[in-house]
């Protein structure tokens, strides 16, 4: 009996360590190999693709007008880009302050913006982007957030990327930026960083990839005929991103510190575990869809099956991570099992090092500064993180067991525009309009 | 931005365009193409490699003590599930023997696949070497920017040396360690170093301290190596490049320390770290080899003159033009580092294991072991310099003539590598390839097989103990005098340390003179009681300096 138990304390060993070698793998994957096609083009030609960009806002009075500004400040000819704000039709406070910015925007000669309004349901952002999906008229679709501040050259760089590649879909970087707004948000900064920076790149090259919610560009047609987004998922960009690749169609990742779109960490823990809860439910339902079962080669489906079922594992590991406390302290093994089974913290450590280089290259690239302080926050907020997470994983499995698949909106209040820099700065886009 | 026809600038260009521009160019540099002479020679430092080091090679050197401590050691995890079946006093990091026993466990017939237990590690030593000559051909060929002279001295001196054959042939943790080292630096030569490169540089760096801790003595060296090839592939590429290499080295190392902690046995009892009371630790051990100290190797009269006894007899020339080539390629590569480092990283890369065995602690005389491939290095990178110094046409009829008859010199009488005179003057095969000497120790096996009962309480030296512990019949109570002189539990076979308790002393070569050397506590008197005042000879062989016996003692 005794020999089972050490056999399964050896095996759960083992998935934990292959688990996080391949998290870590994938983490640093860019560094590893620079992909080649990975930065934003050096130079950006002649505008000739329209976009159309979507707004999906809910309850985002604080943040709506000041999203809605910046995008009239893009660096693309007005007449090639059309902005679609949607709202449901039960969220009067950001119907108002959307139709003040746009009206204000009409009176300066740009009617290029508009306002679509739904009423039936879902009220979810897929079937938002859904509806304005129908309302778009140029070339190129892309998603924006509420609270996000894109870069004024973001449609010159994926104006030139799919016109000199052919490819019909761009992801584009996201990042958190407020890193020391509470106990998580450096953890929470570095995990996006490393996604977008790195994983990302991992995906597109094996070709299944879960996309990220916002700065993501579609061909229109190419959207249309796939059917928009589905309604019925929580995490509706990386199922079609899944489903995408099911086609096929290739997937261009366009990461460059200077073309980041930036957001903000959630303001709250509450509003954090929701967020977590919402996406980690949102890979079950994938993972239960079945989507990635269509994707062409075995290698693309594992690889899309370890990052679905990944949420739920994240839960086990919780559950396994308080037995292992008390396996640390009061269990007494055989040596050699002891030793084999410490590898996982051996590469935990590896991780939770990787995070803090990682944190200096951010800051660096970012014009922040990051202090050995900074560091020591990490360390301490590591493990109460990572329990977080694996409360958010359970949660999700909770949710989905229970058959409660409603939107847990996050909530934005704009921390990120107090990093902003230079021309990106709130306050110069807020005067710009003024 | 304005946009004009075709393509505009823009702003400064992306960090990530940069990193990969600076990586290949960074590449580029590191890389050249062996081609198939490159590759024929190759092939030839290899085979004569493999050639020079399996010849003869069950027959000669004698089995060395320490050869049968690493041997019994993997035993025991084999047969015992332990690091060693004594008292394991951390006195060496296991990585050695844990890869000794692996290669034996996948043996047919185990211990006895070769016959002696020693020669089935012999085997795996000359499987190392051919790696080691990979490795070293290769640092050599880059160092030397894509030459084939400099690999081929480096490979030639590596291969044929008689310092080098005489040792390396041995199953020693020294000999595991130089591979792993070597392949640390390969490592950090490809054309691209990748992140996951460094970690696995790293790491490989890492069991080459847990094989034998005295490479940590070349880490400065491989590190600095490392920096310079991540020297333009962009700051977090480095950073974590870097850090990687630092993770991997440390990992076994700390798998080691947690191997102590999780026994108990990390710090001495009571942090007592006082060297007049031993203690089972691993921190108290580091301490006390750390304190350890012994008359400078240049002394002829110290306790071990192995510089005079046993290097310079083999190697003279190897070990003078070595010492004189790592003062060149520390001199002239600290001039040049900046444009080519590979001078400077093989002149510090023998000076720190030259400075090791300089310094006054305790050596053994296989110590020189990890000397040999730097001093090989230095010499050929330094000649290839020479004659790369000299006109093109000049050094192409030079170069091959020179290395022909050094070449020649050596492999020939005078230097004997492979050929000298024997006692009377006759030409002789070098005494690698001819002289037997195994046998003696197998007949003195053979003689207790026959002669002595398994419940005998033998002492002997740990040259024959595999032998005599893994083949029916088995010899549960034979002991090496270093165990029983040293380790309480072994003591309790011979009543706590009692002559009379001794049946047999089996002697191998200088193992009389050994047990006197270690007598400094009196901790092997009872035993050289019994053998000088107790016992009577009833077996022994001599040939040459040889000289082997077996004594019953008068109980």
């Amino acid at each position: 009996m005794k020999d089972v138990f050490y056999a399964g304390i050896l095996l759960i060993s083992l998935i934990v360590s292959v688990q996080s070698v391949w998290t870590l793998y994938m983490t640093l994957y860019a560094w590893d190999r620079p992909p080649a096609e990975g930065s934003a083009p050096d130079f950006f030609r002649e505008p000739r693709l329209s976009f159309t960009a979507l707004l999906p806002a809910r309850h985002e009075e604080d943040v709506i007008r000041g999203t809605i500004a910046r995008l009239a400040r893009v660096n693309y000819p007005p007449d090639l880009v059309q902005v679609l704000v949607v709202c449901s039709a039960d969220d009067q406070g950001t119907i108002a302050e959307a139709e003040a910015e746009i009206e204000s925007l009409h009176r300066q000669g740009r009617e290029n913006f508009e306002l679509v309004v739904f009423s039936d349901g879902p009220v979810n952002k897929p079937h938002g982007l859904n509806a304005a999906l129908a309302r778009a008229t140029n070339d190129v679709v892309v998603i924006f957030d509420a609270e996000d501040d894109m870069h004024p050259d973001i449609f010159d760089v994926v104006n030139t990327v799919m016109e000199e590649e052919q490819v019909k879909v761009v992801q584009a970087g996201v990042q958190l930026m407020n890193f020391e707004s509470t106990w998580y948000s450096a953890l929470n900064v570095l995990e996006y960083f490393f996604w977008f920076r790195s994983r990302m790149h991992y995906y597109a090259r094996v070709g299944a990839i879960p996309l990220g919610g916002n700065t993501i560009f579609f061909d229109r047609a190419l959207i249309a005929r796939i059917g928009g987004w589905d309604e019925t998922i929580l995490t509706e960009d990386a199922e079609i991103g899944l489903r995408l690749s099911a086609e096929g169609e290739r997937i261009r990742v366009v990461y460059d510190h200077r073309y980041v779109t930036k957001e903000e960490v959630p303001p709250t823990l509450k509003q954090f575990i929701k967020q977590r809860t919402r996406w980690n439910q949102g890979f079950i339902q994938c993972l239960h869809k079945g989507t990635w079962r269509k994707l062409k080669t075995a290698k693309q489906r594992r690889l899309a099956f370890m990052t679905l079922i990944f949420p739920q594992g994240q839960a086990v590991l919780g559950v396994y991570f308080a037995f292992s406390l008390f396996t640390m302290v009061d269990l007494k093994t055989p040596v050699l099992v002891a030793e084999l089974s410490y590898i996982p913290v051996l590469i935990v450590l590896a991780n939770f090092l990787t995070t803090a280089i990682g944190l200096y290259d951010f800051t660096r690239a970012h014009g922040l500064k990051a202090t050995p302080s900074a560091v020591v926050g990490l360390a301490i907020a590591w493990f109460p993180y990572q329990l977080v997470l694996a409360y958010a994983s359970l949660r999700a499995v909770r949710r989905q067991m229970g058959g409660r698949l409603d939107w847990e909106k996050t909530k934005h209040v704009g921390a990120h525009r107090e990093h902003a820099d230079g021309p990106l700065g709130l306050d110069e886009v807020s005067r710009n309009v003024a | 931005m304005s946009h004009s026809p075709g393509f505009t600038s823009l702003e400064p260009r992306g960090t990530a365009r940069m990193t990969r521009r600076s990586t290949m160019d960074s590449a580029r540099q590191w890389y050249y193409q062996r081609g198939k002479l490159g590759t024929f020679a190759l092939a030839f430092a290899i085979v004569s490699g493999v050639v020079t080091h399996s010849y003869h090679l069950f027959d000669y050197p004698l089995y060395e003590t320490d050869e049968g401590i690493y041997l019994e050691r993997a035993w025991a995890i084999i047969r015992e599930g332990r690091l060693s079946p004594q008292t394991y006093t951390y006195d060496h990091a296991p990585g050695g023997w844990l890869l000794i026993a692996a290669w034996v466990f996948l043996l047919p017939g185990h211990f006895e696949a070769f016959g002696n237990p020693v020669n089935s590690a012999r085997v795996l030593m000359v499987i190392l070497h051919a790696g080691s000559t990979f490795f070293l051909f290769e640092i050599a060929r880059k160092f030397s920017r894509g030459g084939l002279l400099a690999p081929t001295i480096a490979c030639f001196f590596f291969n044929f040396s008689w310092l080098a054959v005489y040792y390396q042939r041995m199953a020693l943790l020294d000999n595991i360690m130089v591979f792993w080292v070597l392949l640390s630096i390969y490592l950090l030569l490809r054309e691209n170093v990748r992140l996951f490169t460094g970690l696995w540089s790293g790491l490989v760096f890492g069991i080459s301290v847990v094989t034998k801790e005295n490479a940590i003595f070349f880490a400065p060296t491989v590190f600095y190596l490392l920096s310079r090839r991540t020297k333009n592939t962009g700051d977090s590429s480095r950073e974590f490049t870097l850090f990687f290499w630092l993770f991997g080295a440390a990992s076994p190392v700390l798998a080691y320390c947690l191997y102590a902690t999780l026994n108990g046995e990390l710090f001495p009892p009571a942090m007592s770290f006082s060297l007049k009371h031993t203690s089972i630790s691993l921190l108290y051990e580091m301490w006390y080899q750390l304190h350890r100290n012994q008359a400078t190797l240049f002394n002829r009269h110290s306790s071990t003159p192995f510089l005079y006894t046993a290097w310079l007899p083999k190697d003279p020339f190897l070990l003078a033009a070595g010492t004189v080539a790592m003062v060149i390629c520390i001199l002239a590569g600290w001039r040049q580092r900046k444009a080519d480092p590979g001078l400077l990283v093989a002149g510090t890369l023998a000076f720190e294991i030259a400075f090791y065995l300089a310094r006054g602690s305790v050596i053994l005389d296989f110590y020189v072991i990890p000397l040999i491939p730097m001093y090989a290095l230095c010499i050929a990178l330094v000649a290839d310099s020479a004659f790369k110094s000299l006109p093109e046409r000049t050094s192409r009829v030079l170069a091959p003539a020179v290395c022909a008859s050094v070449a020649a010199f050596l492999l020939l009488p005078p230097g004997g590598y492979l050929i000298k005179h024997g006692s009377t003057g006759q030409l002789q095969a070098a005494d690698p390839y001819h002289v037997p000497q195994t046998f003696m120790q197998n007949a003195q096996i053979s003689w207790i097989r026959q002669h002595v009962p398994s419940n005998a309480r033998i002492i002997s030296d740990d040259d024959i103990w595999v032998a005599l512990h893994d083949v029916s019949p088995v010899y549960p109570y034979d002991e090496s005098h270093w165990n029983a002189a040293s380790d309480p539990q072994v003591r309790k076979i011979f009543g706590g340390g009692r002559w009379y308790d001794i049946d047999y002393i089996v002697l191998s070569n200088q193992m009389k003179s050994a047990m006197i050397l270690n007598n400094t506590g009196n901790q092997e008197q009872w035993m050289l009681t019994a053998l000088d005042y107790h016992s009577t000879e009833v077996w022994s062989i001599t040939r040459g300096s040889v000289s082997l016996a077996i004594y019953k003692v008068n109980n």
